[in-house]
This record gives C-alpha cells, sequence and structure tokens, in this order.
C-alpha cells in the first residue's frame, strides 16, 4: 500500500445506539496506528466496517485512492485487509498448518509439502518458529497470536488491524509482539492496533487516534502527545494513575506450604508454593501466562488435584474440601474465562447474580430461592460498576464484555467476602472501569478481606497491588524486600532470569 | 403458533390430496374423532396421559443438559414392572407398589446412562439408545415367557386385580366422557416441577448444570452428581408414566406395549421449548394427533399421515425456535 487510507464521516446506528457517528480516520501506508478509547467508544465497530463486517449508514473508505464499499469481509480480504479478534479463532483440534490455511486453502488438493514451505518462510521471514503438524491446542497464547499473524500473511493481508492483542500476552511477549509488527511495517505493511495499553501506544506506535462516544475526539502523532494527555483525551478529563498508598497486611489468612497442584494433562503445575496472603492487603501474582496461576486458584477453590503440602484458610486446612463448601467459607473467584466459567449467557442478569452465591442468604432461604432479596441484589451489583444494561432481566449475552465483567466483579464483592480471588479482574475494561475495580478490591481488603489477583500487565499490579508475588513455571516467588517494587527485577523473576 | 399449526395442516392437505383422498373429509374426521364427542375427547386426554409424564421426563434431561432418548425404554420398563405388581397385589396398596415399581424400574433404567454421562463422558444420546433396545427385547421375553397369562393367545400378561376407574364418567350426546386421574396426576407433576424448577436451589443447580455446566462447577454445584440425579429423575418420571398406562388405561402389560409414546415425548418437550407449563398444550396436540389417527385410518388414510404432520410441525417449531441464534450474538 503506498497510499493513506482514509475513513470519511462513517456512521453507524445500532437500533437506538449511535455507535459511530461522522467518524474520520486515516491512516498511513507502512506505520503502526493506534486506535484508543474507553469501552463501547466505537472502536471495534469502526474496525468492523473497515474489515467489511459491518456496513456504514453514511460515510466513505478510501484504499489505494479509490472509494470501496465492501459488502462482507470477503470483499475486505481480497482487498489485502485481515483482522486478528480480541478472541483468536485458532481451533485447537486442527494443527497448526491447517490452522494458518483455513479459509485460504490453495488449492482444492492439499500439497502439505508446499503448503509446509510457504508458511515456513513466511514464519522465517517474522523470526516465528512452528511445528506445523502439532495440534494448535499445544500453543502457548504467544503463540497462538503469531499464529494470527501468520494467518494474515498467508493471505496476503496489507493492512492488519489487530483488536487488543496484548490483552493476554506477558510484557516479554507484548515486546515480541511489537517488534515482528514493527518489522511488517518496514516491509510496507500498514497495521491499526486497538488497545487500552497507554504505555504501548507510547512506546510503539506513530500515529493515535481516540475515540469517545462514538466521534472522533482527536488523531495526532505520538510523538506530539503524552500519557496524560491522551488519557485526558480518552475519558474527557485528566486522570494520571498513581501508585497507590501501600498497606501492610495483618494476621495471616491463607497459608500454603509445600503445595503441589496437578495440572490439566496430569502435570504437576505448582511445584512446592510457600507463601501467605494477609487480612487487609491486596496482592498482585505477576508472571507470564500459564505458569501455575490457573492452578493455584483451582487449588483454592477446590478444582484442582492437590498433591501434597498444605494449605490452609482462616487457620483450617481446606485440601479435602469441596468447592462448595470453600465458597461457604467465603472465597469468592473472579474467574479467568468469564463465558466459560462466569456466566450463563442465556440467562438474565437476575439470574446470574446468585450463581455460586445461591446457596447462602439473602439468595437462599432454607431449599427455596428468595426471589425478592435476588432482585435486589441483583440492582445493587449493576450499581455497584454502573453496568450497562436496560435492567436486571436482560439477557447476559446482550451485555458487551466490559459490562459482563463488571457484573461479575460485583458479584465476586458482594456480601463481604473473606478472600477474593481475581483472575484478570480488568479485561477487556477500560480505564475507568479499571480504576472502578481496583478501588473496590482494595476496600473490600480495607473492611478485612484479603484479594489475589492475577495480571498479565505487571505495571497495573504495581499500581494497585500491595504486594507483588511472582509465578514462573510453577514455582512461587516473592521479591527481596528491597526490590518489592522493582519493575526489573520482578520482570527477570518472571522470565527466570533471576 | 397458530400460523405454524395451520401451514402444517395446509401441506398435510397437500400430501392427503396426492394419496386421493379429500382433504376437507379428512380434516373433519380427524377433527370429529379427536375433539368432536365426548368419546374422541377421551380418547384424546388418554393418548395425552403418557405423554405429559414421558414429555416431562424428555423435558427433566433437558434442563440438565442431557438428551434422554431413552424415555421409551424407561416407559415400557417401567409399565412392566408395575404391571407385575399389580397383577399379584390388589387394592390401593396394590397401585402404591405398582406405581413405586415404575418409578424405581423407570430410574434403574436411566442410571447406566446418566453415570456414564457424569463420570465417563460417554453421550446419553447413544447410551440411551441402546438401553432402549435392551428394554424392549428384556419386556419381550419377560411377556412371552414368564409373565406370560398362558390362558391367552396374545403374548400379554393376566390382567390387573384391580384397575383404576376413571375419576369422572358421564355420557355426553350418546357417548361417554371418561376422565383419569392419572391425566391429573401428569398434569400436576408438571406444574410441581415447573415451581420447583423456579423457586428452589436444588432447581436452580439443575439449570445451571445445563446452561453450563462449567459454570456451575466454578459455582459450587457438583455437577457430575446432579447430572446423575436428573437422569435418574427423568427415568423415573418415564416410569412411572408407563405405571398409570397400565393401571388406569390397558390394565395389563403386554409386547409391543408402546407405539412409541417415548419417542413422541421428545418432540412434545422440543415443542415446550423452555417452558415446563407449555408441554401441557404441547401433549393434547399430540393427543389429538394420535387419537385422530384411527378416525383417518378408517378413511383409508395411512396411519403414517399423522406422524407427517407431527414431524412436520416440529420441524416447523425447530425453524421459528432457532432462527435468530446467530442474529443475535456481536
Amino acid at each position: 500500500m503506498n497510499q493513506p487510507i482514509r475513513m470519511v464521516g462513517i456512521s453507524k446506528r445500532f437500533g437506538s445506539v449511535q455507535a459511530l457517528q461522522g467518524v474520520d480516520l486515516k491512516v498511513e501506508p507502512g506505520t503502526l496506528h493506534a486506535l484508543v478509547g474507553e469501552n463501547g467508544a466505537g472502536k471495534s465497530t469502526l474496525m468492523k466496517v473497515l474489515y467489511g463486517q459491518l456496513q456504514p449508514d453514511e460515510g466513505t473508505l478510501e484504499i489505494e485512492g479509490t472509494l470501496r464499499r465492501f459488502a462482507h469481509s470477503r470483499d475486505a480480504i481480497a482487498a489485502q485487509i485481515g483482522m486478528v479478534s480480541q478472541h483468536y479463532s485458532i481451533i485447537p483440534e486442527l494443527t497448526c498448518l491447517e490452522n494458518l490455511m483455513l479459509g485460504a486453502e490453495p488449492g482444492a488438493w492439499l500439497e502439505p509439502r508446499s503448503a509446509t514451505e510457504r508458511a515456513s518462510t513466511l514464519a522465517d521471514r517474522m523470526g516465528f518458529r512452528f511445528d506445523w503438524n502439532e495440534p494448535a491446542s499445544k500453543l502457548s497464547t504467544a503463540a497462538a497470536q503469531k499464529l494470527e499473524i501468520l494467518k494474515l500473511l498467508w493471505r496476503e493481508s496489507r493492512l492488519m488491524i489487530l483488536d487488543e492483542p496484548t490483552a493476554m500476552l506477558s510484557p516479554a511477549d507484548s515486546d515480541a509482539l511489537y517488534a515482528s509488527l514493527h518489522r511488517l511495517a518496514a516491509e510496507g505493511a500498514t497495521v491499526i492496533v486497538v488497545t487500552h495499553r497507554l504505555p504501548e501506544v507510547m512506546d510503539h506506535c506513530r500515529d493515535v487516534t481516540v475515540l469517545r462516544g462514538g466521534k472522533r475526539v482527536s488523531s495526532f502523532p505520538v510523538a506530539e502527545t503524552d500519557p496524560r494527555q491522551l488519557s485526558e483525551a480518552i475519558i474527557g478529563r485528566s486522570m494520571i494513575e498513581t501508585q497507590v498508598e501501600v498497606r501492610v497486611g495483618r494476621e495471616p489468612m491463607l497459608v500454603m506450604r509445600d503445595l503441589r497442584i496437578q495440572g490439566d494433562r496430569g502435570q504437576e503445575a505448582v511445584k512446592g508454593a510457600t507463601g501467605e496472603l494477609r487480612v487487609g492487603e491486596v496482592v498482585g501474582l505477576a508472571g507470564v501466562d500459564g505458569s501455575g496461576q490457573h492452578e493455584l486458584f483451582q487449588a483454592i477453590t477446590g478444582h484442582a488435584k492437590i498433591l501434597g503440602g498444605t494449605l490452609d484458610f482462616l487457620g483450617q486446612s481446606i485440601l479435602v474440601a469441596s468447592p462448595r463448601q470453600i465458597l461457604e467459607m467465603g472465597v469468592r473467584l473472579i474467574p479467568e474465562d468469564r463465558h466459560a466459567e462466569g456466566v450463563v449467557e442465556d440467562w438474565t442478569l437476575e439470574e446470574n447474580s446468585s450463581l455460586g452465591l445461591h446457596r447462602l442468604a439473602p439468595f437462599a432461604q432454607g431449599s427455596r430461592v428468595n426471589i425478592r432479596a435476588r432482585s435486589e441484589e441483583t440492582q445493587k451489583m449493576i450499581d455497584r460498576f454502573q453496568t450497562k444494561c436496560r435492567d436486571r432481566y436482560s439477557l447476559m449475552r446482550s451485555l458487551s464484555g466490559g459490562n459482563q465483567q463488571r457484573f461479575v466483579a460485583a458479584r465476586a464483592l458482594a456480601h463481604q467476602p473473606k478472600l477474593v480471588l481475581a483472575f484478570q479482574p480488568t479485561r477487556g475494561l477500560d480505564i475507568e472501569g479499571t480504576r472502578q475495580v481496583y478501588a473496590a478490591l482494595r476496600d473490600q481488603a480495607q473492611a478485612g478481606s484479603s484479594v489475589l489477583v492475577v495480571s498479565f500487565d505487571l505495571d497495573e499490579l504495581l499500581i494497585h497491588c500491595d504486594r507483588i508475588l511472582v509465578m514462573e513455571h510453577g514455582r512461587l516467588l516473592e521479591p527481596p524486600a528491597d526490590l518489592a517494587r522493582d519493575r526489573q527485577a520482578i520482570g527477570a523473576l518472571m522470565v527466570g532470569a533471576a | 403458533m397458530i400460523f405454524l399449526i395451520l401451514g402444517c395442516f395446509a401441506l398435510v392437505v397437500v400430501l392427503l390430496q396426492i394419496i386421493g383422498v379429500a382433504p376437507g373429509e379428512a380434516v373433519q374426521a380427524m377433527v370429529r374423532g379427536s375433539l368432536g364427542t365426548a368419546r374422541g375427547w377421551s380418547g384424546t386426554l388418554r393418548e395425552m396421559t403418557p405423554l405429559l409424564f414421558a414429555g416431562l421426563a424428555v423435558y427433566v434431561g433437558l434442563r440438565a443438559g442431557l438428551f434422554n432418548i431413552g424415555a421409551e425404554g424407561q416407559f415400557v420398563v417401567g409399565a412392566c414392572a408395575s404391571a407385575v405388581v399389580a397383577i399379584h397385589v390388589p387394592g390401593v396398596l396394590g397401585w402404591i407398589l405398582s406405581g413405586i415399581a415404575g418409578l424405581i424400574a423407570g430410574a434403574l433404567w436411566a442410571f447406566p446412562a446418566g453415570w456414564i454421562k457424569a463420570y465417563r463422558g460417554g453421550h446419553e444420546v447413544v447410551s440411551t439408545i441402546m438401553l432402549n433396545f435392551m428394554a424392549l427385547q428384556l419386556t419381550s421375553y419377560l411377556v412371552l415367557g414368564p409373565i406370560r397369562d398362558p390362558s391367552k393367545d396374545d403374548a400379554t400378561t393376566p390382567d390387573v386385580l384391580s384397575p383404576m376407574r376413571p375419576l369422572l364418567e358421564t355420557q355426553f350426546d350418546g357417548s361417554s366422557f371418561r376422565l383419569h386421574a392419572a391425566w391429573l396426576i401428569g398434569i400436576l407433576l408438571i406444574l410441581g416441577f415447573g415451581w420447583w424448577l423456579k423457586k428452589t436451589v436444588q432447581g436452580y443447580e439443575l439449570n445451571a448444570t445445563g446452561a453450563n455446566p462449567k459454570a456451575a462447577q466454578m459455582a459450587g454445584v457438583p455437577v457430575p452428581k446432579v447430572t446423575l440425579l436428573a437422569m435418574c429423575a427423568s427415568g423415573a418420571f418415564a416410569g412411572l408414566g408407563g405405571a398409570f398406562h397400565v393401571l388406569a388405561y390397558e390394565q395389563r402389560f403386554y409386547n409391543d406395549f408402546s407405539p412409541g409414546y417415548g419417542y413422541n415425548a421428545l418432540g412434545v418437550a422440543l415443542l415446550a421449548g423452555g417452558s415446563p407449563w407449555a408441554l401441557i398444550p404441547a401433549a393434547l396436540i399430540f393427543g389429538i394427533l394420535g387419537q385422530s389417527a384411527s378416525s383417518l385410518q378408517i378413511m383409508e388414510v395411512p396411519k403414517g399421515m399423522t406422524s407427517i404432520l407431527l414431524g412436520l410441525l416440529i420441524i416447523g417449531f425447530a425453524v421459528f425456535r432457532y432462527r435468530n441464534r446467530e442474529v443475535n450474538r456481536g
């Protein structure tokens, strides 16, 4: 591509919601362009218009100097536009090669040899390595993301749209990802990155466009702005995040000694974790995805097989307690995979409000469901983080991801939990939502609970947590006291370099 | 819904035309045979009764995420077990024991499928189909041998000692109307189950298990246990339906006892969709069609015709019910 991509005056309405209103976007060829904004600002809608998944009510799209109209994403793909959505489209049952080719097979007959050759050439160009015949289920999140990018190259995309590409990546993997994006840009590809993370914008992108409430607020070269100005543009007022005042925990809430946990594939996923969570503190659990955080949470909530060691909650062993007993003791979870583990999408918000709390007062009255109490509690949960929904009878699936997350977080914090385990509690949330959720977690800790947060965003943990623990390859590590908040030192622990 | 039913009738009219029967007369005969007379109504309610129980059975399974194809087998096994008790024990005690026998037999027949699903992950559709074959062969063997009444020509058990008399029996325009307690019990069971599902913690857990087993697990619901119990409860309802069919209507058990009530129950439950109350009108529709089949036969319309109508009804309903699924996404 040699000419800029221009979207002019794009408007799109869904029912009574004006998702986009006269938005302009100009992306220079061969650059990384960031598209930022809060949840519901219209970023995804705008990108879907560009990718042909949605047709705008008004506005024009100009590619390579000619006006285009895409009736379908097939047309966009033919025009060498590719998109990687937030939820990866890798099919775990297929091999890496099959995933790569899916939908863009070279012909009716598959010739594995020539396909593998071409795939390897593409991967070499990017500095990636894949075992093409391995099932994609074996891929780590970072590798899956890389495969998604290769899929775009396979389709010869020249404009790549990436929606929240680093949401699930560790800092090191994010840096590697941007390195490869820079390489692509140097070869002439154009990249649009939809993101929440301002440091990424500052470090890696050339231009940035800010959307707010379906309108374009501003667009400028990154070199001419700073995080403060950007966040002001995003949320409409200045709010720069500052480090919280660190609190010191009181008596221990959860104590583990040499805890060994079995993973889903029978491996020893956590190898002798020793540590404690104390009343009144918010502890951040940093680490690369897949280092054992998932299994640790599973073990504390009673879902994983424990191979050895001790696990005491409030002085009582919960090694053999059932998930229900542990819930009744006051352990709450904001689960990793909201869709699969946290909500029933076909249920109303009200029905979802008692999931996990359904045997506890006030949701249950003996063996009966207390429907009136449930309605009241649902309203409180909606109000707590301003979940946007029609009313409490809306179906969960009608909510956007960010709003679902608000609701799930509010549910985990209802009724004085003792221990809150939060797996990426701000996944998909915007700046204001993130601030609110952490503020609520901190209030809960202040009120006598203990909070453990997993996040792959180390900066987020450093800002909001009282103490940082690190999981690395199944080990639980604590940085030395003098380096307890040292970004470099913690980063080194995360990758096993310390 | 009304539109849908009319649409299906229209298709059947076309089919009748092809067979060479005047559609007007056929439809008239159908309506007269099932709803036109007190006798017709009695037959319709009679056809409806096993569908209430078996429909509820399938519905219970669906709520827990189980597709219980085995209602047919559970129904037949329940009927056979209850007949064995009722031909030996007279009176009210006989009814109670016979009902319990049907209930337990149905639950036991569902148990292997439930256990395999809950603890081994084997699909219940496969296991319940296999259990159906076994149920039919087993009961067939029993009624051809050990429990056969040797004094009769057909393969049948002796009559039960005390059959259930109709709750209500009146003459109406020269034909008699009969309403059995079994029908009423079926209705009450459905209403009771609907209430239980909505208002109790266990009902909530059952629903959660069916709607999203992983989320239910995370919410502290013992999913395998709930799955197993739901399958057994499903079988128990079907078995109880078999027991009432013996006690109230047939008064004995014989070879080829069920004309496919357990299979039609799948249609009843699917037609009812998400709501338990809707099982009642769904069973009524199937009851009407079942009853009118015999009136049509008099006109030399093949019995399969009503099955075709039922099939069309379910396909049409599925089209309506699931049409918005994909549209709602995103």
